[in-house]
């Protein structure tokens, strides 16, 4: 019996040992970027078991692609053949606005519109924790990658980059719940904060009056306000608007553009300010 | 297998861990992904108390908060106390039936979701707290696999 005693005593001061280094770390980290190398080092080591990870994915694609029958891709192939052409389309009416643009801006004097160019990256892992939503992408500083990059999909704004590495990165999600992004009403030109609500599906609009002009079906694109954004790039569409009497602001939610616990393949996005530009496209 | 070669073992069986918490997966199964880590350091206590101890699962832990992104110390708390409460009962633990184990590590991983959950909640974080349910199915469902196979790497198994 005594020996059991001893035994719960020797345990309880190695608990108090751990616990004691376990507070020291959480001051350590909250308060200086000490613990940085730490994480970039478990980020490297980690870097190989991300492939790992994502072979069933791998060969969940593989066998989906090898068993599709040669008319569907063939069906496939016209369809994209068409979009291609109406993009293409598009896109020439697109290029001639934009120089007409430019030209009603230098006459109003003001600033002329930020060139942006892409590099398009593929996901390699995604966040293991539903707390923190985050993105691991194949591409880091040997391309050009910088913390704060904004992050894009074919639908929307994505997130941002919040660590780089030299052949990948951490990308920071916009529906991670510590990420809050300015955005404006495109209808009317509403601004507003979107926040990370924790839920890949969701976003929450702040401050928003109970007297402003903001109706459900609304779409919301990034305002450029703080400078980390460019403006004018999808983020959602106001999915349900409810004022609860005796609040100061309603209680907007927001469904996000981005498929964010979808997409595969995504877009760095450079702008002209980033001086990194010419290095892709 | 040998003795001397249990901290291969447990290196493997880790670094597995490591592939299945960072396995992508859709939807809610990301909210349901039982902590692989946290179970594999169980089944590595009650299998090998005299090898593993609280330290190799505080370290454990401070990996899976790196891992994971979280402010280090968490995880190394949560897996140092859950460590700590099965060696206290390790010399019994392994005269306990299959079924009598699974209800121990119910207990244990219930316990340690609703910390976890509590502690998102002080820290004005999401706790997921309708999803517990689910997740702690989840993690029972697996641990006999996992438990099975680590006692398969144990020497003299009686």
């Amino acid at each position: 019996m005594a020996n059991v005693f001893s035994k719960s005593s020797s345990l309880l001061r190695k608990f108090l040992a751990v616990s004691l280094l376990a507070v020291l770390l959480m001051i350590i980290d909250s308060f200086t970027p000490w613990l940085k190398p730490a994480y970039s080092a478990v980020d490297n080591f980690v870097r190989p078991l991300y492939w790992i990870a994502n072979i069933p994915l791998r060969v969940q694609e593989w066998s989906a692609n090898s068993v599709t029958p040669r008319s569907e891709i063939e069906s496939d192939n016209l369809r994209l053949t068409k979009e291609s052409l109406i993009y293409h389309g598009q896109l020439q009416r697109m290029s001639d606005l934009a120089a007409e643009n430019m030209r009603l801006r230098r006459l109003l004097n003001a600033t002329e519109l930020v060139q942006d160019s892409v590099l398009v990256t593929e996901v390699i892992g995604v966040s293991a924790t539903p707390l923190r939503h985050t993105l691991t992408i194949d591409r880091g500083t040997a391309d050009g990658v910088f913390v704060g990059q904004p992050l894009l999909d074919a639908e929307g704004l994505m997130g941002q980059i919040i660590g780089v590495h030299k052949h990948h990165s951490t990308a920071l999600l916009i529906t991670d719940s510590s990420h809050a992004l300015p955005v404006q009403v495109l209808r009317n030109g509403l601004r507003s904060i979107a926040e990370g609500s924790a839920d890949y599906n969701r976003l929450n609009l702040k401050f928003v009056s109970p007297t402003a002009d903001i109706r459900e079906g609304d779409k919301l694109v990034s305002s450029g306000l703080g400078g980390l954004y460019p403006a004018g790039y999808p983020v959602g569409t106001v999915l349900s608007i409810v004022s609860k009497p005796g609040d100061n602001f309603l209680e907007v939610d927001i469904d996000p553009s981005a498929e964010i616990d979808r997409s595969r393949h995504l877009l760095l996005l450079y702008t002209s300010r980033d001086n990194t530009a010419d290095a892709v496209e | 297998m040998q003795s001397d070669n249990r901290g291969i073992a447990v290196c493997l069986t880790l670094i597995l861990a490591v592939v299945l918490t960072l396995m992508p997966l859709s939807g809610d199964w990301i909210v349901w992904k039982p902590n692989f880590l946290l179970l594999v350091v169980m089944a590595w206590v009650l299998g090998w108390p005299n090898g593993v101890g609280i330290f190799f699962a505080a370290s454990v832990g401070l990996l899976a908060d790196l891992l994971l992104r979280m402010s280090p110390g968490h995880s190394m708390i949560v897996f140092a106390l859950c460590a700590g409460a099965l060696l206290l009962v390790s010399r019994w633990a392994k005269y306990l039936s299959m079924l009598q184990r699974t209800l121990l590590m119910a207990l244990i991983i219930t316990l340690v979701a609703v910390l976890e959950a509590s502690i998102f909640i002080v820290y004005g974080l999401p706790s997921g707290i309708e999803h517990l349910p689910m997740k702690i199915l989840l993690s029972i469902m697996v641990w006999p696999l996992i438990d099975l196979s680590i006692a398969r790497l144990q020497p003299n198994r009686g």
